[in-house]
């Protein structure tokens, strides 16, 4: 174990290509969000444009059915997942540290993890194109049609696997964000303070990792079915399930896609009318509102199916709920806009163009959420009218962003002429586009074959959306020749901006500010770093509250290494006790354990077809493990800010904040497979279920494991007293017997399992397999992905146990009690499974 | 330390409730109905002691407590909505 601490030290200067694979910092990994969601647009665009072609008459026959159904569904999930949000988090990356005042995010390491995960999970889609054919059920992926029986080609599964991927990337971000946002604002930032641009993300990242749990507990039953033979969405009621699951999400998202934006708007409304946000307490407060509703609205999208009239009409009464806090919203801006004056620079104007589409987007939502209308409209045109307003209208508002920052992030100003002209051609674009389709509304949705009497609208609608596409050519001009040759700007080229991103350097300085920032005064200032660590301890002990013997370890102090997955950060962190001044900003594992990830994906993707998939697999297996482990070993240090506001988790330290955002969102993943497996029961009658399930798989088995496992778990807290108590014995026995009963559970499971597999009863003949029933499935795959959580952790307490040896839970028992916050997680789920899927 | 008492109180009723979960199925006299709802209250009873207890949540700022509350008022809402649509 090499404590190096030159890395930091000789990080590479931008023009080095190797700067780009290392760095960690928040604004290098905003700018490699930014441009490579750029490219995912270009992708997705390419593929619209070729729809449109196709639509020019319904005779044509330019790219035939299947490559039509491919275009459609990637262009849908290219979009809505590799576009639209981490273009917005290009923005969030760079700009929230600074508007909060903080140095970097919390978990530097695990925020490089996340893009690089995000990269290859969409180089993982592009390669599924040349795997017999990318997944074409439509970016809803509605069941069955998403399972392998319907969709043979091995691309099919390798989109879902993909998606899996960027899911774990948009957690990562979601925990960092949460944690950087709630415990390193500067002094004097209240939360409700909060810049409107940090705001919104803040709303979005809460919605993030809910949601975004939902969908990927969607999207592992849906790849288990493609890869483990699991029945999920073949059986009864699976097709009722997955749009519950997607919905579920899918509601949340759009506005997870639309908030950004929002913020974005409101900080260029004010900063180009030079008025402050008309009603800005009420503005936030229906944000929140509709974060909190948009997850009781889903079923508006399942009106067509056959869930029961009460049911529908209570989730219509829900949707015009939840188009209240819109309007307060929107007149918000216009009564801004009404008392201020305006100054029509370029991203004033995208921000005005994204409010006009909203507007028209939102209003014909409304027809949506009625349940008659919906029965009329539902599968045509004005869906894809309506989404299309909403969803590009929310782009709109990133590309103000873009213009809005453009000077802060190069430097340089953009040609504010070409800015016009791109504004105006890509509304005129837009809007030749897409108002079309409202009036040829009766086309059907995802067909390319439409009424003949209708081809004059897509006509029109082919050409906006040729206009669209060369309004961007426009766009990289500007940028691409501004980065060069613009005129330079200082710290801030906008008279009215008020946030503190404009209070520094353009581009800033690689740790941001020139001293701690502090609101204390009223306004942004900057103190002296000795002055301010002279009465912050003083602060951070106040809000340290917890004295508590077990659980005091100090809010302030010496900072562990942010980096791993949650999971894997609480145990294999820590290493890093270096001198407190200076903070590491690159590190190569990100990228390596990420291309492992890629690597595994990859051969799973194809397992069932064998050979040479197989070998992918283990190599991204063997890589990824040498990667975390390279990533624990190393020291990576990252200072904790001296004074900062952390209402409301004063006292929780970052890693164990991190911690706990990462259960939260697991709960929800656990939640949702648990539910599938309600809602399937309850699909196939109660009771009945009993059928379904052989006379051998008896209670024994699983109340031996809760014994286990409840017993490892008072070993885990057995091992902190022991820490405590500063017995170096202690630890390292109650961390082997955790680890021998966890092996028990184990073992266990296995003998149990495979006399399942192999049972001869009258009613199972060849087995209770994987894919025997609706039943087996749920039983195999959901304490399957319970198993996997217990290897994880027994993982981890490999690596714990020889650290322990040495002596170093000792003086610092944190890792040990984040370790056990995972562990007892696992535990607790066990105690809803047991019963589930032994007794009821 | 004192809480050793206390962490191994709790074991020993986390072990006979997890007892009594498999025994209520058995008994006769109490119906299925009736057996399913004691035994997902137990389940619910043996979280929150592990959570507040070997987890620490009681001695940690309530928000912690919120923010696990509100993943499982996601997961619940989730769920019963969406059984009950198929009732
Ligand atoms: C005023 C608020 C809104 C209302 C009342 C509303 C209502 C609806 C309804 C009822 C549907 C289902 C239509 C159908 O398939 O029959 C729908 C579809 C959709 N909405 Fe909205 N919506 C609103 C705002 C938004 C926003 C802000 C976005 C995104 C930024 C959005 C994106 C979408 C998308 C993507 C679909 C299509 C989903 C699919 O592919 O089936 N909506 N909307
Ligand atoms: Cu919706």
């Amino acid at each position: 174990m090499s404590h190096e601490h030159d890395h930091g030290h000789d990080f590479p200067p931008m023009s080095s290509v190797k700067r780009w694979f290392v760095t960690t910092n928040h604004k290098d990994i905003g700018i490699l969000y930014t441009v490579t969601a750029l490219f995912f647009l270009l992708l997705g665009g390419a593929l619209a444009m070729l729809m449109r072609v196709q639509l020019w008459s319904p005779l044509w026959n330019v790219l035939g059915e299947g490559a039509y159904n491919q275009a459609v569904s990637a262009h849908g999930l290219l979009m809505v997942f590799w576009f639209i949000s981490p273009f917005a988090f290009g923005f969030a990356n760079y700009i929230i540290p600074l508007q909060i005042g903080a140095d970097d995010l919390a978990f530097p390491r695990l925020n490089a993890m996340s893009y690089w995960a995000y990269l290859f999970s969409g180089l993982l889609f592009i390669v599924s194109f040349f795997q017999g054919g990318s997944f074409s059920g439509g970016w809803t992926m509605y069941a069955p049609l998403n399972v392998p029986t319907f969709m043979p080609n091995v691309g099919g599964t390798t989109v879902v696997l993909a998606l899996i991927m960027f899911v774990a990337a948009v957690t990562m971000g979601s925990v960092n964000f949460l944690t950087t946002m709630y415990r390193m604002r500067a002094e004097g930032l209240r939360m409700r303070d909060l810049p409107m641009f940090s705001m919104s993300i803040l709303l979005t990242v809460w919605m993030m990792l809910f949601a975004f749990a939902a969908l990927l507990a969607a999207l592992i039953i849906l790849g288990a079915d493609h890869v483990f033979g699991t029945t999920y969405f073949t059986s009864d009621g699976g097709t009722l399930l997955w749009t519950h699951l997607f919905w579920f999400f899918g509601h949340p998202e759009v506005y997870i896609v639309f908030f950004p934006a929002l913020g974005i708007m409101a900080e260029c409304f004010q900063t180009f009318t030079g008025q402050r946000l008309v009603g800005r307490k009420w503005f936030v407060l229906a944000m929140v509102l509709v974060a909190l509703q948009s997850f009781v609205v889903w079923m508006h999208h399942m009106f067509l199916t056959g869930i029961n009239l009460e049911i529908k009409t209570l989730f219509m009464v829900t949707t015009i709920g939840i188009s209240l806090p819109f309007d307060l919203m929107v007149f918000s801006l216009i009564y801004t806009m009404i008392k201020g004056r305006i100054r029509f620079t370029t991203p004033f104007l995208f921000s005005l163009g994204a409010l006009i589409l909203f507007i028209v987007g939102g209003i014909t939502g409304v027809f949506l959420g009625a349940v008659v209308l919906d029965y009329e409209f539902r599968g045509t045109y004005w869906v894809v009218a309506h989404f299309h307003y909403v969803m590009v209208g929310g782009a709109t508002g990133l590309f103000a962003g873009i213009y809005y920052w453009f000077p802060k992030m190069t430097g340089r100003m953009y040609d504010e002429f070409l800015g016009k002209l791109h504004f105006a051609t890509y509304f005129v674009g837009f809007n030749l586009l897409y108002f079309p389709m409202f009036v040829a509304w009766e086309t059907p949705r995802r067909v390319f074959a439409y009424a003949p009497g209708l081809s004059s609208w897509h006509q029109v609608a082919t050409v906006g959306g040729f206009i669209l596409g060369l309004s961007f050519l426009v766009m990289f001009y500007n940028l691409f020749k501004s980065i060069a040759t613009g005129e330079e700007v200082g710290d801030n080229p906008w008279e009215y901006s008020t946030t503190a991103e404009w209070a520094v350097s353009s581009p800033p300085p690689l740790e941001n500010f020139p001293g701690v920032p502090s609101y204390e005064g009223g306004k942004l200032s900057f103190r002296d770093e000795h002055e301010a660590a002279a009465d912050g301890g003083a602060s951070t002990a106040a809000d340290g509250g917890t004295a508590d013997a077990s659980t005091a370890t100090g809010s302030g102090g010496v900072a562990t290494g942010g980096g791993a997955l949650a999971t894997a950060e609480s145990a294999l962190a820590s290493q890093a006790t270096a001198e407190p001044e200076h903070a590491d900003h690159a590190s190569y594992w990100p990228v390596v354990v990420c291309f492992a990830g890629f690597l595994a994906f990859l051969g799973i993707s194809g397992v069932r077809n064998g050979g040479f998939y197989y070998g992918l697999t283990a190599a991204g297996g063997v890589l990824a493990a040498v990667g975390f482990v390279g990533m624990a070993q190393e020291s990576f240090h990252v200072p904790e800010p001296t004074v900062a506001e952390q209402w409301p988790f004063g006292g929780v330290e970052n890693m164990k904040l991190g911690m706990w955002m990462f259960l939260g969102s697991d709960v929800v993943l656990f939640g949702g497979f648990i539910g599938s497996y309600l809602f399937l029961r309850v699909a196939n009658g109660w009771q009945h279920w009993h059928h379904l399930i052989p006379e051998d798989h008896v209670v024994l088995p699983g109340l031996l494991n809760t014994y286990l496992l409840l017993t490892s778990s008072f070993a885990v807290v057995l091992a902190l007293v022991a820490a405590h108590k500063r017995s170096r014995l202690g630890v390292v026995a109650s961390l082997g017997l955790t680890w021998v009963l966890g092996v028990g559970f184990l073992a266990n499971k296995a003998i149990e399992w495979l006399h399942l597999f192999h049972i001869h009863s009258e009613a199972f003949p060849n087995g209770w397999e994987v894919g025997t029933n609706v039943a087996s499935s749920t039983f195999y795959l959901t304490t399957g992905l319970h198993g996997a959580h217990v290897i994880v952790g027994l993982i981890m307490i490999l690596y714990m146990i020889p650290r322990a040896w040495k002596g170093a839970y000792l003086d610092d028992d944190s890792s040990l009690e984040y370790f056990g916050l995972y562990w007892h997680f696992v535990d607790i789920v066990w105690l809803f499974l047991f019963p589930l899927f032994y007794i009821l | 330390m004192a809480r050793t008492k206390l962490y191994a109180g709790i074991y020993v009723v986390l072990f006979v409730l997890a007892t009594v979960q498999a025994l209520v199925e058995g008994v006769e006299s109490i119906d299925y109905w009736t057996a399913f709802g004691i035994i997902i209250v137990l389940s619910f009873a043996k979280a929150i002691v592990v959570a507040a207890y070997y987890q620490h949540l009681r001695w940690e700022p309530r928000s912690v407590s919120y923010l696990m509350v509100g993943g499982l008022f996601v997961a619940l809402a989730l769920t019963t909505a969406a059984a009950y649509s198929i009732l």
